[in-house]
């Protein structure tokens, strides 16, 4: 009797390890391709968060408002990589994608990787989206891209609802910007 | 204490003058602005059907107004919508409010807006704004993006149909609390709202 137990426990017990072994090609294959890791980390910001960090400290600062499924928005990035590198210590510029938060480690660091993009990155998700439009431009009805310059003192100087216009934002770039430093 | 009273005055006064500074002092923008404003009343208007067949504001209009909301067949939001939008425009059309279509990009050919039609199953007419001239007329700037007038052509809410692109945590039914609000005879008490959505693309952009 007791050999007939210790049996059916035996047996009991490489039926479990057999079911574990079921799963296990799925969970191998799983370990195989890790989800890929991104160097630039994209900070989650609501818009309280955000608004503090669109205050500018001592530069002009320039504020793109951009999201993955926005095709204008990929096809401007490049000339806003372009932007930060031309102006680099002489403005701040970040980024705030409005995509949703769980692309935050995925789609969105993927594509400012390919664009190689050293402006900081950020994702909002604001708790009332339409009182946060409003209170950045009063003519901004949310459509994107969207580009907004800030003086050093935190004045909107200027913003644009679409794809930026480069000649234009190289013109209000060096209002804002301290002659000496301004690009030619 | 009354010093005290007096300096108070002067700061809130202070305050309201900056507020207001700063408000004015707000750049023009560098797109289409102004429009129709919540209270004015809106200009018949003709334009081209999907089959080049002319419709007008006041032809379209419903016996309880009219909701038009402006397209795109591109737009990832209008795409997350567009069940939104029909359900809507399926309850509201049966209560006398006709729903109309604009299509202002100049990126989508009318092939491209047929076939979007017919995708994702709008059962209202959806009109071509060549050149953006509505558009502009009105300050539309953004898809999804609607106008809502009463049976006189007055504007009573322009935004956003709700808080939230992706229909999963719908708080705040903008467009639907207007629809509710208007025809039950109150005034629409929130007649503005925004939301994140793709930027039209007008011509030469």
């Amino acid at each position: 009797m007791k050999a007939a137990a210790i049996f059916a426990a035996f047996i009991l017990c490489f039926s479990f390890v057999g079911m574990g072994q079921k799963k296990r090609p799925a969970a191998r294959k799983a370990a195989a391709k890790p989800a890929p890791q991104y160097a630039i980390k994209v900070k989650l910001v609501d818009e309280v968060a955000l608004k503090k960090v669109m205050v500018p400290s001592g530069k002009p600062l320039l504020v793109n408002f951009w999201a993955t499924w926005c095709d204008p928005c990929r096809e401007e990035f490049p000339d806003l990589v372009k932007i930060d590198q031309q102006y680099k210590g002489k403005i701040d510029f970040i980024t705030v994608s409005l995509d949703e938060v769980e692309n935050i480690s995925t789609t969105v660091p993927k594509f400012l990787t390919a664009m190689k993009s050293e402006m900081p990155p950020y994702l909002l998700k604001a708790t009332d989206e339409s009182t946060f439009i409003a209170s950045i431009a009063k003519d901004w009805q949310g459509g994107m891209p969207f580009t907004a310059l800030y003086s050093a003192t935190g004045e909107l100087v200027y913003y644009r609802e679409g794809k930026v216009i480069l000649d234009t934002l190289h013109s209000e770039l060096n209002k804002v910007i301290p002659a000496a430093s301004a690009e030619k | 204490m009354k010093i005290l009273l007096s300096s108070l005055t002067a700061v809130i006064a202070l305050a309201a003058v900056f507020a207001s500074v700063s408000i004015l002092s707000q750049p023009t923008p560098a797109f289409a602005s102004g429009g129709l404003e919540i209270g004015a009343t809106a200009e018949n208007f003709s334009l081209p059907d999907v089959d080049g067949k002319t419709q007008t504001l006041n032809s379209l209009k419903g016996k309880n107004g009219t909701l038009v909301v402006w397209l795109s067949a591109q737009c990832p939001v209008v795409k997350g919508y567009k069940d939104r939008i029909n359900e809507i425009a399926a309850e509201y059309q049966a209560k006398g409010i006709n729903f109309v279509g604009i299509n202002s990009n100049s990126t989508e050919d009318l092939n491209w807006v047929k076939s979007n039609i017919a995708e994702f199953g709008y059962k209202f007419p959806v009109l071509i704004d060549k050149g953006n001239v509505l558009a502009d007329k009105w300050g539309a700037t953004v898809t999804p993006e609607v106008y809502y007038f009463n049976a006189k052509n007055v504007l009573l809410y322009h935004g956003a149909i709700d808080n939230d692109r992706s229909g999963r945590n719908v708080t705040e039914g903008y467009l639907k609390a207007a629809f509710t609000e208007s025809l039950g005879g109150k005034a629409v008490s929130k007649a503005k709202a925004n939301a994140f959505g793709c930027s039209i693309k007008r011509v030469g952009e």
